[in-house]
């Protein structure tokens, strides 16, 4: 906890926040560009939590949707059908998740690499299915839709506009605090040991499965809780919410931003988040703009735009007087 | 009799081959214990199984009072018994300084953990102290080699098992590399497959010949370079 609240401190991070909260509140007379804003914090949660897996432990999930999925339904469902508070309902949900996540990082134990990702992205498949044929739960193809607002505990009323649009922005802001931690904690440390040679990691005394297993909690967990407030800030969820393109748009949001920084997931979702929305009439040029995004970021960036920019920086005698020595990344 | 490793009659087979049928080694804490044998004659496998890389099809392993048979790799270091490889791991795509942090993990802040101070010496002992910003995949293989083992004493072994820590080193850094070795004896109880006989010849105080999963001879190097079988199986020309 001290460590978090250091970190949650850091000038670089407080501004982050600042910044936030300006967007949000800049766009709020506009609830188009408000709704733009919120989903994009969302997808910056989720980045971060992605970021953690694929990023620093090299462990690329194309299920990550698919958890957050569970967690949406879950949430839904304890709020709507049981009347739980959502304060009580997100946190059930996005630890089920999490815990469905662990059990499908299995694999990974034994799988590497590419055969990790097809089997995630099988994975991925899979909860897809379920949440069209488990119609009773889910709702199926018609999904579920008027999911009310969290509300806000002992006073009756509830998140709605503005102070959602903070909500998420806020959640946001957690969650790359959360990541930024992790990786400068020794938890950390070992799970970029995992991502560089696992079987130099366990040599040295790092518990590669239990790392393992503990990334996937804490990337669910995050994937769980984005998963949880998509739901009532769209308001509406459907198979569709969570298939593998979902899955396949964060990770190129962490890929294009540069992974395994803290800044590079977060400019991907601020340039790609909004994409969908700003081409609307667009939509099989989304796609095309999308796949051709894919393609020049693994062959000409594949370190991302902030991982290429922080790369050259170091190259850069001048810049590399002002970039911190730091374990794991390019330089953050 | 003050034994720090005992490994009791190890098998191990791929399919139809047997990489290890029987063998036993017994190392006293004070000794350097050698292994050498031909290309596939199983001498890897022995430490990858003793380590925990590789399970064992029936065997014992016992490192000081401790039985570590079919233990995790990263239990068998926590132990205190750790190792290196044949083809140098390091991780490459970080600093010599982050190597070495992560290393220095497995310890933390435990009291036996080594302090400043002794990092310090040790770094300077292997020539380290000035690569420390140094990417790792930019040091020559001589130089990952003193990472490798620097990464290993971070941790402060009882034991290490070094698997061929002069392959691939020019002549002048097999002699620096020995010269380590050497000092290394002060440090922790050290066992080491080699391929090179003056290695072996110079460092051990025992060496153990193995042939095919099987161990043929076990003896000082003085006597198993001129042992019949061994120049029969192995060395083919006497090395005396």
């Amino acid at each position: 906890m001290k460590r978090f609240l250091a970190t949650a401190l850091q000038p670089r991070l407080l501004i982050l926040l600042v910044v936030g909260i300006a967007m949000v509140l800049s766009v709020s007379g506009n609830r188009f560009f408000a709704f733009v804003v919120g989903i994009t914090m969302i997808s910056i949660l989720w980045t971060a939590g992605m970021n953690l897996l694929t990023g620093y432990t090299g462990l690329v999930s194309l299920a990550y949707a698919g958890i957050a999925g569970i967690s949406a339904y879950g949430t839904v469902g304890l709020t709507m059908r049981f009347g739980w508070s959502f304060w009580l309902a997100m946190p059930v949900a996005a630890v089920g998740g999490a815990v469905v996540g662990v059990l499908l990082g299995l694999p990974s134990l034994r799988l590497k690499g590419f055969y990790f990702a097809l089997s995630s992205l099988v994975i991925q498949t899979v909860l897809s299915l379920g949440f069209v044929y488990f119609v009773n739960l889910t709702n199926g193809d018609t999904g579920v839709s008027q999911i009310p607002p969290p509300d806000i505990p002992f006073t009756g009323g509830s998140f709605h506009g503005v102070s959602f649009d903070l909500l998420v922005m806020f959640a946001a802001w957690l969650s790359v605090v959360a990541v930024w931690a992790i990786t400068r904690s020794p938890f950390g440390s070992r799970l970029i040991a995992i991502r560089e040679d696992e079987v130099l990691a366990e040599a040295i005394g790092i518990d590669v499965v239990r790392n393992k297993m503990l990334v996937f909690f804490v990337g669910s967990l995050i994937a769980g809780v984005g998963g949880a407030l998509y739901a009532p800030y769209v308001g509406f969820i459907s198979p569709r919410s969570f298939d593998l393109l979902a899955s396949l748009s964060i990770w190129l949001m962490v890929t294009f931003g540069g992974r395994s920084t803290i800044m590079g997931p977060i400019l991907g979702a601020l340039v790609l988040a909004p994409v969908p929305f700003m081409l609307q009439q667009y939509d099989t040029l989304k796609d095309v703009i999308y796949g051709a995004l894919i393609i020049a970021v693994i062959v000409l960036m594949p370190g991302g735009c902030y991982g290429t920019l922080l790369a050259w920086m170091q190259r850069s005698p001048t810049a590399r007087r002002i970039l911190p020595k730091r374990l794991g990344s390019a330089a953050e | 009799m003050n034994d720090i490793f005992v490994a009791r009659n190890l098998c191990k087979s791929f399919g139809g081959v047997q990489a290890l049928s029987g063998v036993d080694v017994v190392q006293r804490a004070d000794e350097t214990l050698g292994m050498i044998g031909p290309n596939g004659s199983g001498k890897t496998s022995f430490v990858n199984a003793v380590t925990g890389e590789l399970s064992l099809d029936s065997g014992k392993v016992n490192f000081g009072d401790l039985d570590i048979t079919g233990v995790r790799p990263h239990e068998v270091v926590t132990a205190g018994l750790a190792r290196t490889f044949q083809a140098v791991r390091v991780f490459s795509s970080l600093s010599v300084r982050d190597n070495l942090r992560i290393a220095r993990m497995l310890l933390g802040d435990a009291p036996h953990a080594l302090d400043a101070t002794d990092r310090a010496e040790l770094l300077q002992w292997l020539k380290l102290d000035n690569r420390l910003d140094a990417m790792a995949s930019g040091l020559t293989l001589f130089e990952q080699r003193r990472l490798e083992l620097a990464m290993r004493l971070m941790m402060r072994p009882k034991m290490v098992m070094l698997d061929e820590p002069v392959g691939g080193l020019a002549p002048s850094e097999i002699r620096e590399m020995m010269q380590i070795l050497q000092e290394l004896k002060a440090r922790c109880a050290i066992f080491v497959i080699e391929h090179t006989m003056r290695v072996i010849r110079e460092l051990a105080d025992r060496v153990i010949v193995l042939i095919t999963g099987q161990k043929i001879a076990d003896g000082p190097p003085v006597e198993i370079l001129k042992d019949q079988r061994v120049i029969e199986q192995y060395l083919g020309t006497p090395h005396a």
